[in-house]
């Protein structure tokens, strides 16, 4: 029983990783209405920012203090998300959907491109920003990090919740995630928004990033995480901030259980197949995910 | 656009993929080129041609799949991997070429068919994530079958391409090969829009509930749609096993996938001809990177393999990108410009 319990703790707490990097597509979609495919690889940007300026400039003799280095960071990512605004996704508003999401697949290849071409493809080690180490909680063991970034992946979701649901500017967003015409006949500026979301989404990727990497090995293989993260984000909902973590937890407990279980007896097989058994079926029979929009479709 | 004083007389002559005698030559000119090319291409031409044909019968599935019919297909490379590994246990139970070319496809379609199932329920985005779940599960699938099945980690060995008991493997014997299928699909691929079928994908595609209104079984199309790509992937997929004659999961992974999805956006994807240029674009820039990293080598810079492989990476997703912002008819439109002014000439265009 202990054991079972055990298994879901540890589940939930890596689980809520997931939900965060998923919270990242979230933004995305809710701001912007872009489905981007290319999530793991902004998540590997902000983790190449981060170590850019922490490790990196550290190996060249300049050292900076941690909150400095995380300003600097968060100041590229801005760059980032007004980069790729202004040259990528500007051109293409008001494009169909089929235009937005190729891009984001195109992004893909040139993210992972321009990463090996700057950082080039070796690996190396990542700040340890969190504390290391676990502690006790009566007859359990939980691994500090992932707590510390359970306990951050709750209030962000939270703020974000706020920001999205009760702020003037995130209610604008929610227009610009309908319909980029609606919006822009509307008076808002989708530019804007997708710059928006471009920003918060590699912050909270890079967010992301230091849960899943502090102390750890950074390399380009990470970016693997996005596809991980894209089944919990849409058995959330894509345009619920909520939902992600809460889906992260299930896609987590459920990874955690079948590792456990059904793993010794499926070559390895069924924790890694399950997250994307659960999206097609959630495909199959909630389209809209947990806490979803349901779009109805008219002649 | 025709040249000035054509005009047909008949229907038939109107829908003709070769309207004109000039087009008729151009296509004779162009097979015997590709037929007489091993007389002077050396083995490394060969086997970039050879690669680019399979390329191109990958790309073909897509303009079915993505192109007629407007379903996004992310897994295009899972489908391949399909074909090969079903060509590498039918050849392994040593049928004929001609038996297993056919069948691996046919498995390849059916296999298609379940990822397609979630249109019944979903469109878009949606459908396209149903494909990636194809590709993700794929390797995972074949890691964890026995490996007396499918080779697990190791791979599979394929029996040697034998055609009336004399093996072939030669470089250029396997070009004909190539060669011979290709130019098979794209004749499917060429006629693929001038039939029924073709319509009615086309017909979803622009609007599905339009389509169905106008008595077109929509899910039906859809799901044929991922069947008919898929016979091409399989296709593909034999001829890369016997290409290759080793499968690996390795070969078959998400990134190939992006990458015929950027070869059929470059070269257009609404015309098979997209499909051609596409995959010819792409295969020289890969080319012209190696080519250019090779003599960096030689003159004694740094340049490593990861690099070259960087360095394509940004040129295709750069060229994709450039593609769909301004040119999002692809190099097909291009070069039908290119023809219309040529035809033309000397009288300027509009």
């Amino acid at each position: 029983m202990i054991k079972l319990i055990q298994i879901l703790i540890e589940g939930a707490l890596v689980g809520l990783v997931y939900g965060l990097v998923a919270i990242s597509f979230v933004v995305i979609y809710r701001a912007s209405r872009i489905i981007n495919l290319a999530q793991g690889e902004v998540l590997v940007f902000g983790a190449l920012f981060l170590w850019t300026f922490t490790l990196g400039l550290r190996s060249i003799g300049y050292e900076m203090p941690l909150l400095v280095a995380i300003a600097l960071t968060i100041g590229a990512c801005v760059a980032f998300g007004v980069g790729l605004e202004r040259f990528v996704f500007r051109p293409l508003i008001g494009q169909p959907a089929f235009a937005i999401f190729m891009a984001s697949i195109a992004l893909l290849i040139l993210l992972r491109g321009t990463a090996q071409l700057i950082w080039t493809a070796e690996t190396r080690s990542f700040p340890v920003i969190l504390p290391e180490g676990a502690f006790n909680l009566g007859p359990f063991l939980i691994n500090t990090r992932l707590m510390i970034g359970g306990l951050f992946t709750v209030a962000l979701t939270m703020a974000l919740h706020l920001f999205f649901t009760r702020s003037r500017r995130g209610l604008r967003l929610a227009a610009v995630a309908e319909d980029h015409n609606t919006a822009l006949s509307l008076g808002i500026s989708v530019r804007a928004a997708i710059a928006i979301a471009w920003i918060l989404g590699a912050i909270v990727a890079t967010c992301g990033a230091v849960v899943l990497l502090s102390g750890r090995i950074v390399s380009l293989e990470v970016a693997h995480i996005g596809f991980k993260a894209l089944p919990v984000a849409l058995l959330g909902g894509l345009e619920s901030i909520r939902g992600a973590p809460l889906a992260g937890i299930i896609i987590g407990v459920g990874e955690a259980l079948a590792m456990t279980y059904l793993d010794p007896h499926t070559n390895g097989a069924a924790s890694g197949i399950l997250p994307y058994l659960v999206m097609v079926a959630v495909v199959l029979i909630r389209p809209q995910g947990l806490f979803g929009w349901k779009k109805i479709e008219r002649l | 656009m025709l040249p000035t004083g054509i005009h047909f007389e008949r229907y038939a002559a109107e829908a003709r993929i070769l309207k004109t005698r000039r087009a008729q030559i151009w296509a004779a000119a162009l097979v015997v080129l590709l037929l007489v090319m091993p007389q002077f291409a050396g083995n490394y031409l060969l086997g970039v041609f050879t690669h680019m044909f399979i390329t191109l019968m990958a790309v073909y599935g897509l303009f079915a799949t993505v192109g007629m019919a407007g379903q996004i297909n992310i897994a295009q490379s899972a489908f391949v991997g399909i074909g090969a590994f079903a060509a590498a246990k039918l050849s392994g139970y040593g049928l004929p070429v001609f038996v297993v070319v056919p069948l691996a496809a046919v498995i390849t379609g059916l296999v298609s068919i379940l990822f397609a199932l979630p249109a019944a329920r979903v469109k878009g985005f949606y459908l396209a994530l149903t494909t990636l779940a194809a590709q993700v599960m794929f390797p995972i699938i074949i890691l964890a079958l026995p490996s007396s099945w499918l080779g697990g980690l190791v791979g599979m060995p394929v029996e040697p391409l034998r055609i009336a008991g004399i093996r072939l493997s030669s470089p250029t014997q396997l070009y004909y090969f190539a060669l011979i299928l290709v130019a098979i699909l794209t004749v499917a691929a060429f006629n693929l829009p001038r039939s029924r079928f073709g319509r009615a994908l086309m017909a979803v595609r622009d609007n599905d509930i339009v389509a169905e209104v106008m008595g077109i079984p929509v899910l039906k199309m859809k799901i044929l749609a991922f069947f008919a790509g898929s016979l091409f992937a399989g296709v593909a997929g034999a001829c890369t096993a016997y290409f290759l004659q080793f499968v690996t999961v390795d070969s078959f992974t998400l990134f190939d996938s992006v990458w015929y999805l950027g070869m059929l956006i470059v070269g257009g994807i609404h015309s098979p001809v997209g499909a051609i240029l596409g995959v010819v674009f792409i295969t020289a820039v890969q080319e012209g990177l190696h080519w250019g990293a090779t003599a960096i080598l030689h003159a004694g810079g740094a340049a490593s393999g990861g690099m070259l492989f960087a360095l394509t990476s940004v040129a295709l997703g750069a060229a994709i990108l450039i593609a769909l912002i301004f040119e999002p008819r692809g190099l097909a439109h291009r070069w039908a410009v290119l023809r219309a002014a040529f035809q033309l000439w000397p009288f300027p265009r509009n």
